[in-house]
């Protein structure tokens, strides 16, 4: 590898893990832990699997199958605790509305139940094909994962658009990072099944740099002040808001 | 290989959705006089868009082509209509939301109220604008539960229930 290669590659493997540090002392100083604890443990769990995995890297195991072991394990501990932190975000953006709770409940199941029968189809269609049995099944986990993920954060930022929901700046933060890093690594996952190699660098690169961009974002929304928003000087404006509910009551029973 | 680039396309369409709809949020809350943008909407005007009388009215009346496009256009801007209170929703509901943290326990409670109101119009108009779309596309037919779709009127019976079970106190809003 060039060095300049070399250096780029250790960059994007050890910075974004140092950051990931920084995030965990940002949320216990800043006491995000109470609001956010899956975050909080996926955080961590991905610093100890670097610590482990960077161990394991310098070592002279490096060459036998520990390492993708460990790594293949690892991947599958932050895939599950990925999915906790998409529904701490959902549970965030629907505690402030009850209104919305059994909807979003309903949304949640629904859009999950979509994306599994959709992830089949794609795992049926696009099977990948790798020597290595273990890295197949963790690209296509991978991939699988990504997409779900993708999927489901993509529905909460239409959902509270649609309903102009507003969501406290760090689980909009918490979303978006995740969701950047998700539909990115969907597409590389896909290209690495088709190439049927994970030593194949520039997917790699890319994921590594997506990666980077999303614990910036994390670090960026859970440093910044919780914005509050504005409340009007003047009065609120007269509107016939319950006018217009029974009207539209009427219609859809009729 | 094509089944790769499909999924490839799709990761990028995502991310870019999920770009564009994270800065939509930017540019809404940054919103200057949000109250300003609120546009008027006459609610009799739209009762008589979606009236089973005037609509029946017209169909004995008019020839059975005249109906039909008289019907869609009536049907169309009862979407116009319908999609523009919801729009005026959500801009009270934004202005509404910062009200609940008021320090004045009677803000915050009319607050509330409104942005309760506020997301069941967005809800019953994300049920009724597909009604009205179907109305469009059969201008001829009833939209009746029975005749035309009864497991979505059933579905949308459920969601007033909800509403008024959620909500069983909540008469005429005061905070309006």
């Amino acid at each position: 590898m060039v060095l300049f290669l070399k250096i780029l590659w250790y960059y994007l493997w050890i910075a974004p893990h140092i950051l990931l540090g920084i995030i965990l002392f940002v949320m216990a100083q800043r006491r995000l832990l109470r609001s956010f604890p899956i975050f909080f443990l996926y955080t961590a769990v991905e610093v100890l699997q670097f610590a482990v995995l960077f161990g394991i890297f310098l070592s002279d195991r490096h060459f036998g199958g520990d390492y993708e072991r460990l790594f293949s394990g690892g991947m599958a501990v932050s895939s599950a605790l990925r999915f906790g932190v998409v529904y701490e975000v959902f549970s965030h953006l629907f505690a402030d509305y009850p209104a919305l709770t059994e909807t979003g409940k309903m949304l949640f199941r629904g859009v999950t139940i979509l994306l599994l029968l959709a992830c089949i189809a794609v795992a049926v269609i696009v099977p990948g094909k790798s020597i290595d049995l273990l890295m197949l099944a963790t690209n296509t986990l991978d991939r699988t994962v990504s997409f779900l993920q993708c999927g489901l954060l993509l529905s909460v930022f239409i959902f509270s658009g649609y309903f102009a929901l507003s969501l406290r700046s760090q689980a909009f933060g918490i979303a978006l990072g995740l969701g950047t890093y998700a539909s990115v690594q969907m597409a590389t996952s896909a290209v690495l099944l088709y190439v049927g190699s994970t030593t194949n660098r520039l997917p790699n690169f890319v994921t590594m740099a997506a990666y980077h961009c999303c614990v910036l974002i994390w670090l960026w929304y859970l440093m910044m002040p919780e914005r509050k928003p504005k409340y009007p000087s003047k009065a609120l404006p007269e509107y016939d808001l319950e006018i217009w509910n029974q009207e539209l009551q009427r219609m859809l029973q009729r | 290989m094509i089944a790769t680039i499909i999924l490839v396309l799709v990761a990028l369409l995502a991310l870019l959705s999920l770009l564009w709809l994270a800065r939509g949020r930017s540019l809404a809350a940054a919103l200057e006089h949000p109250a300003e943008h609120i546009r008027a909407v006459d609610v009799d005007a739209f009762r008589n868009l979606i009236d089973p009388d005037e609509e029946e009215f017209l169909r004995t009346s008019l020839p059975p082509a005249e109906f039909r496009r008289i019907q869609r256009e009536r049907l169309r801007a009862a979407v116009e209509y319908v999609s523009c209170a919801a729009q005026n929703a959500a801009i009270l509901l934004r202005l509404a939301d910062a009200g609940r943290r008021s320090s004045d326990p009677a803000t915050a409670q009319a607050a509330e109220k409104l942005v309760d109101n506020a997301i069941r119009i967005r809800l019953y108009a994300s049920l009724a604008i597909p009604r009205l779309y179907l109305g469009m596309i059969l201008p001829g037919a009833h939209i009746s539960p029975v005749r035309v779709a009864e497991s979505y009127e059933q579905m949308t019976r459920l969601v007033v229930l909800l509403g008024c079970l959620q909500y069983p106190t909540r008469g005429v809003s005061a905070a309006l």
